[in-house]
C-alpha cells in the first residue's frame, strides 16, 4: 500500500518535479512557499516542451524555473533530488509520464495526477507500480495535496493569495479534509477555517473509478498523523470506497472523530441516473448508492450528514481548540509585473556592469580576449585554460582567407560601392550560412551523432553516399592527403593533452574512409575545429552530449568563425577605402548568357 | 467518461475472437441501409435469435428477445422493432440447450484484481443461487474453483484486458468439452480507451432507448467535445422550474442533493456542470443552452440556480462574464417571464465576478439572492425555492 506519511511531508525540504506546465499552479505553489517563509521555490524543474525556462515570481522577485523535454534530459543531480511531482499532462499520457517518474527518481514520496479521463487500466497499473516502488500517487482528477504551512501540491487551496489567507492555510490546524471532488474539498476547506479549527492537510482523491490513493489510504494518514484530531470527508455515489473506510472504523484502525457527507441522493429521482460529474458518480448497484452508502458509515460510527448542510453542522460541532487566523502580507503579491526580457548574462549592479557575476573592468585586466569570449559564448563563469588556448588560436587562424570567398567578396564589392563600414561588415556577415564559413557546425553535429549513437566510421560515410551528401567538414580543393594542410595538423596538435579525444579520433576514423575515395577527401580546418572543439568542451568543460548537442541547436560553433572573420571583412572595407578604385561592376565579358 | 455500455454484437466478437471460435451473429442498424440484405443473406433453412441490442435492461420481459425465428419471422421481427425505435439488432443462430446447462459467470475489474464470479446453476433465476456463487480474484494463475476449461478462461479474461473491459456478465454459457457458446453476454468498456488500440470505437457503445437528446444537450456535448474544460447537461423534466447552471463535479451534486432533500425533486428541470476553468466564450455557450431551456418551459414560476463551490482554479471573473453575457441576449424574455436568479459562488476573483452578477442582475430586476462563501453552498436552494413559492 502506498502510505502517505504526512509528519514526514511535514519536515520534508520539498524538491517538486512538474511534469506539464500550468503556470497559474505553479505560480500558486510558489506563492504558497514564499508566504510560508521558504526561501526557495520548491518547483525545481517542469518537463514539457518548446521552451527552456519559464518565469515566475518567488514573492517580488523573478525566478526562472528551468524547462526539459523530457526526464531524460533533467540533469542526473537534480533527479536524485526531487521528491515530489504534479503531473499536469493530458489523461492519455499519464501512464507514461507517470511510470516513467516512478521508476527514475530515486527520492521520490509521492506525487499528483491532475488529469481526468485516465483509462482505469491505467489507473490500476500505477496503483500496482506505486506499491513496488513504496510511493503515493493521488489522482486521477486529484486537484492536489496541501499541508498548511508546509506543502502546496497542486491547485487545492486556491491560485491566489488571498485564498490562502481566506482559508488560513498559514498555520497547521486539526482537520484532515478528505474528498473525492476538487472543488468540494476548497469549499470545505473553507468551512473547517471559518469553523476555527484549522486544516491539518486537505487532499483530494479524485472522482475516478479507482483513485490510486484511496480514501481508505487517505484515512489511515489521518490516523497517523499527530496533528490530525478528526477528519472532514467528502464523497459520492458509486464506487465501494467507503466499505473499506467502514472496515476500518470497525476494526477499530480507525479511531479520529469523522464526519461525512456522501453526495448523490438525487439519483434516486431517476430510473437510470445521468453520469453525475465525475467518472465514479455512477451507481453500479444499490450497494453503491449515497443513502446505502451513508448508513453504513453512519453504523460504523462515522457522523454522516443527511443534508450538507447537517454535515456542515458536524464540522462545526467537532469539540477541538480553535487556532490563530495566521494572516500574511498578500498584497505585496497583487501588483507584480514582469520584466520585459530576462537575462542570465550581463546586468547593472549599482552603475558597473557585472558579466555573470564578474566586474567587466576585472575581467578585462585579468583575462585574455579569448577567455572573455568563450566565457560569455558558453554563459560560463570560468572556462578552462585548454578551452581559452583553443579558442585563441582559432580566433586568430581564421581571421581572414584572401579575397576570394564570398562574405570576404560582398565586404569588398559594397565597400566599393561607396558604403559605411558597418554596411560593409553586415554584407560580408550576411553571406556566411550552409556553404560559406557554416560548415563548422554542421560538422560538429556529424561527429556529435557519430559518436553518441555509435556509428560506424564507414556506414556514416556510406549513408553520406547514399544521400549523395557532402560531409561538412571533410574535403578541400587544394590540400590532399600526400599534401596535408598544415593548419589541420596544428588544430589537432592543440587537443594532444586531452585524455580522450574521441570526437576528433572518430573525424579521423571518418577521413580514413573516405581517403579510400579520392585522395582530397581529407579533413579540413572546419572538420578539425568541431572536433577539437567538442572534444575540449567535453574534457575540460564537462559538457554532456546532449549540451553539446543544445550547442549545435544553437549554432555555436561557428561563433568563433564569425567572430573572427569580422576582423578579415572589417580588414578589407579599410584595405578597399585605402585603394578607392571606385564602384565595381562586372564586364560584358564576365557574365555567360544562358 | 468511465464505463459505458458495449453492443453484445461487438462484445460476442472480441470474445469469440479471442477464444478461437467463430461467432455465428450479424448486427442489424436500422439507420443504415444494408440490413436488409443481411436479413436476406440468412441460411432459410437455419433458425435464429433476435435480440434488440442496445443496453436495456430486462429485454425477456419487455419482449425483445426472439426466440427459433425462420429467416422470414427475422425479417418481420427487424421491421417491427426498428418501428418501435430501436436501432440496433442481434440475430444469431438459435441453439437449443437444456436448461440445466446454463452457467453464469461474470468478471469485473477491481482495484486488487480482477474478480471472477461463476455458477453452475445460471439463467435467470440466477440470482436466487447467489450462495452457490463461487467468488475469486483473479491473481494471473489459473482460477482453480472456476469448470471453465483454464485455456478457454484465459482467453476470455485476456479479451477482457485488451479492451479495456471492467465489466462482463455471460449469462447464460454453455460449455461442452472445449467449446463455449454465449448465450448472453453483456460488457461495459472503459469509454477513455477509445485513443487506445482496442477491438472496438465509439460506434459500439451503446445507450438504452431513450428520448431523444434535445438540441440544448446536443450544442452542450459539442461543446464538452471540443473543450479542455468539462461540460455536461441533462434535462430531467422540460416543464421544471428550478433551473441549474452548476460548477464543479462535487458541488454540483451537492447543489442537486439539496433539491431532492428539500422535496422539490419534481420541480427539477435539468442536471450539469461546468468546471476545469472554461473561458468566457465557453461559459456564454453554456449558459445560453441553459437559458434557452428554461424559456421553454412552461412552468409558471421559475428560477435560475447559479451555483458552486470555492473553486481551486476556475476563475469566477471570467466565467461570470460569459454567464452575464448570455443572460443579457435572453434577458427581455427572462424578465417577461419574471425569472429570478440565485447565485452562490466563490473562487479566484470571486469579488469581481460577484459584484459584476449583482450589478447586472440588480440592474435589470432578476436578482433573487447573490452570495460568495459566506452563504453555506446549498443554502441558496432553499432560498430560491422560497422566493419560487414551490411546494
Amino acid at each position: 500500500m502506498s502510505k502517505i506519511d504526512i509528519k514526514a511531508l511535514r519536515a520534508l525540504e520539498p524538491a517538486v518535479l512538474s511534469v506539464g506546465s500550468h503556470p497559474a499552479t505553479l505560480q500558486a505553489i510558489l506563492d504558497f512557499d514564499f508566504l510560508n517563509g521558504r526561501r526557495e521555490p520548491s518547483v525545481k524543474a517542469i518537463v514539457a516542451s518548446g521552451r527552456k525556462h519559464e518565469r515566475y515570481f518567488f514573492g517580488t522577485r523573478e525566478v526562472v524555473i528551468p524547462v526539459y523535454e523530457s526526464l531524460k534530459r533533467v540533469p542526473a543531480k537534480q533527479k536524485q533530488a526531487i521528491n515530489l511531482f504534479v503531473n499536469l499532462v493530458s489523461g492519455r499520457r499519464v501512464l507514461n509520464t507517470t511510470s516513467e517518474l516512478i521508476a527514475k527518481l530515486p527520492k521520490l514520496a509521492g506525487g499528483v495526477i491532475f488529469a481526468e479521463r485516465l483509462p482505469e487500466r491505467h489507473a490500476l497499473a500505477l496503483y500496482d507500480q506505486a506499491k513496488q516502488h513504496d510511493t503515493w500517487i493521488a489522482g486521477g482528477a486529484s486537484v492536489g495535496l496541501v499541508i498548511p504551512g508546509s506543502l502546496k501540491l497542486g491547485a487545492i487551496g486556491g491560485v491566489e493569495a488571498s485564498q490562502f489567507t481566506a482559508s488560513n492555510l498559514f498555520t497547521a490546524g486539526q482537520v484532515a479534509v478528505v474528498s473525492s471532488s476538487g472543488g468540494m474539498v476548497n469549499e470545505i476547506i473553507r468551512v473547517v477555517a471559518d469553523s476555527g479549527w484549522g486544516v491539518s492537510f486537505a487532499l483530494a482523491v479524485g472522482g475516478e473509478r479507482f483513485p490510486i490513493v484511496s480514501p481508505r489510504d487517505a484515512m489511515l494518514a489521518a490516523e497517523a498523523d499527530p496533528q490530525t484530531k478528526a477528519i472532514a470527508y467528502f464523497g459520492e455515489l458509486g464506487g465501494t470506497d467507503e466499505y473499506e473506510i467502514a472496515e476500518l472504523l470497525k476494526t477499530k484502525r480507525l479511531t479520529k472523530p469523522i464526519v461525512a457527507y456522501i453526495a448523490g441522493t438525487v439519483a434516486e429521482l431517476f430510473e437510470t441516473p445521468p453520469q453525475f460529474g465525475h467518472a465514479k458518480a455512477m451507481a453500479g448497484s444499490s450497494k453503491e448508492s449515497a443513502s446505502a452508502k451513508r448508513q453504513l458509515l453512519n453504523e460504523a460510527g462515522a457522523k454522516v450528514g443527511a443534508s450538507f448542510a447537517d454535515f456542515v453542522n458536524y464540522i462545526k460541532e467537532l469539540e477541538l481548540m480553535t487556532i490563530d487566523k495566521n494572516s500574511q502580507d498578500t498584497d505585496q503579491l497583487s501588483h507584480r509585473q514582469k520584466g520585459l526580457i530576462s537575462s542570465s548574462l550581463s546586468y547593472d549592479v549599482d552603475g558597473e556592469v557585472q558579466i555573470l557575476g564578474r566586474d567587466l573592468l576585472d575581467l578585462a585586466e585579468n583575462h585574455s580576449f579569448a577567455f572573455i569570449v568563450m566565457s560569455m559564448l558558453l554563459g560560463k563563469q570560468e572556462v578552462s585554460k585548454e578551452t581559452e588556448a583553443f579558442a585563441d588560436f582559432v580566433l586568430r587562424l581564421l581571421v581572414d582567407h584572401g579575397p576570394y570567398v564570398s562574405g570576404a567578396m560582398n565586404s569588398i564589392v559594397t565597400a566599393r560601392a561607396g558604403r559605411d563600414l558597418v554596411s560593409s561588415l553586415s554584407a560580408g556577415l550576411l553571406t556566411i550560412g550552409p556553404r560559406f564559413g557554416g560548415a563548422i557546425n554542421e560538422a560538429a553535429g556529424t561527429w556529435l551523432k557519430g559518436v553518441s549513437q555509435n556509428i560506424k566510421p564507414a556506414d556514416l560515410v556510406e549513408d553520406f553516399a547514399s544521400r549523395k551528401r557532402y560531409i561538412s567538414g571533410i574535403g578541400h580543393r587544394k590540400y590532399r592527403s600526400d599534401f596535408p594542410d598544415p593548419r589541420v595538423k596544428k588544430i589537432i596538435g592543440l587537443t594532444e593533452g586531452l585524455k580522450d579525444r574521441k570526437f576528433t579520433d572518430f573525424a579521423r576514423a571518418v577521413e580514413a574512409e573516405t581517403l579510400q575515395k579520392k585522395g582530397n577527401l581529407i579533413l579540413n580546418v572546419d572538420g578539425a575545429i568541431a572536433a577539437g572543439l567538442l572534444d575540449t568542451l567535453s574534457q575540460t568543460e564537462g559538457y554532456s552530449l546532449e549540451e553539446l548537442a543544445d550547442l549545435v541547436d544553437t549554432e555555436f560553433f561557428n561563433a568563433l568563425f564569425v567572430l573572427s572573420r569580422s576582423v578579415g571583412f572589417m580588414a578589407h572595407f579599410f584595405d578597399q577605402r585605402r585603394i578607392d578604385e571606385g564602384i565595381f561592376r562586372l564586364g560584358d565579358d564576365h557574365v555567360t548568357k544562358l | 467518461m468511465s464505463r459505458k455500455k458495449l453492443s453484445e454484437f461487438r462484445a460476442k466478437s472480441l470474445l469469440y475472437d479471442s477464444l478461437g471460435q467463430a461467432y455465428e451473429g450479424w448486427q442489424l442498424d436500422g439507420h443504415g441501409k444494408d440490413w436488409r440484405a443481411v436479413v436476406e443473406g440468412l441460411d432459410g433453412d437455419k433458425r435464429y435469435v433476435v435480440k434488440v441490442d442496445q443496453a436495456e435492461k430486462g429485454r425477456f420481459k419487455k419482449g425483445l428477445v426472439k426466440l427459433n425465428r425462420d429467416k422470414k419471422a427475422v425479417m418481420k421481427d427487424a421491421k417491427e422493432l426498428f418501428a418501435a425505435g430501436y436501432r440496433y439488432l442481434l440475430v444469431e443462430i438459435y441453439r437449443e440447450h437444456d436448461a440445466a446447462d446454463e452457467w453464469y459467470l461474470s468478471i469485473e475489474r477491481l482495484r486488487n484484481g480482477k474478480q471472477l464470479s461463476f455458477s453452475k446453476l445460471g439463467g435467470v433465476d440466477v440470482e436466487d443461487h447467489a450462495k452457490d456463487m463461487i467468488v475469486e480474484t483473479y491473481n494471473g494463475r489459473q482460477a482453480s474453483k472456476i469448470a471453465v476449461p483454464a485455456k478457454s478462461l484465459k482467453a476470455l479474461i485476456t479479451a477482457f484486458d485488451d479492451n479495456y473491459f471492467g465489466f462482463l456478465e455471460i449469462n447464460p454459457l454453455i460449455v461442452k468439452g472445449n467449446q463455449l457458446t454465449l448465450l448472453d453476454a453483456a460488457a461495459e468498456a472503459d469509454s477513455e480507451a477509445t485513443f487506445f488500440e482496442t477491438g472496438w470505437n465509439e460506434a459500439d457503445l451503446r445507450q438504452p432507448k431513450s428520448r431523444e437528446l434535445t438540441p440544448e444537450e446536443l450544442a452542450v456535448q459539442e461543446l464538452a467535445d471540443k473543450s479542455q474544460a468539462s461540460f455536461s447537461l441533462e434535462v430531467i423534466n422540460p416543464n421544471g422550474s428550478i433551473f441549474l447552471l452548476l460548477s464543479g463535479g462535487g458541488a454540483s451534486v451537492v447543489v442537486a442533493d439539496e433539491v431532492f432533500n428539500l422535496g422539490f425533486g419534481e420541480q427539477l428541470a435539468n442536471y450539469g456542470e461546468y468546471s476545469g476553468n472554461p473561458n468566457f466564450e465557453e461559459t456564454r455557450l453554456y449558459t445560453e443552452q441553459i437559458a434557452s431551456l428554461l424559456l421553454k418551459s412552461q412552468a409558471p414560476h421559475k428560477v435560475l440556480i447559479i451555483g458552486g463551490g470555492v473553486a481551486n482554479f476556475t476563475d469566477v471573473r471570467t466565467t461570470f462574464k460569459g454567464v452575464i453575457a448570455a443572460l443579457q441576449v435572453h434577458e427581455d424574455q427572462l424578465i417577461r417571464q419574471s425569472v429570478k436568479v440565485f447565485v452562490r459562488r466563490g473562487g479566484p476573483h470571486e469579488k469581481e465576478g460577484l459584484a459584476a452578477m449583482k450589478h447586472y442582475l440588480e440592474q435589470v430586476g432578476m436578482a433573487g439572492y447573490i452570495a460568495g462563501p459566506e452563504l453555506l453552498l446549498s443554502d441558496i436552494v432553499g432560498l430560491a425555492a422560497k422566493d419560487g413559492g414551490f411546494k
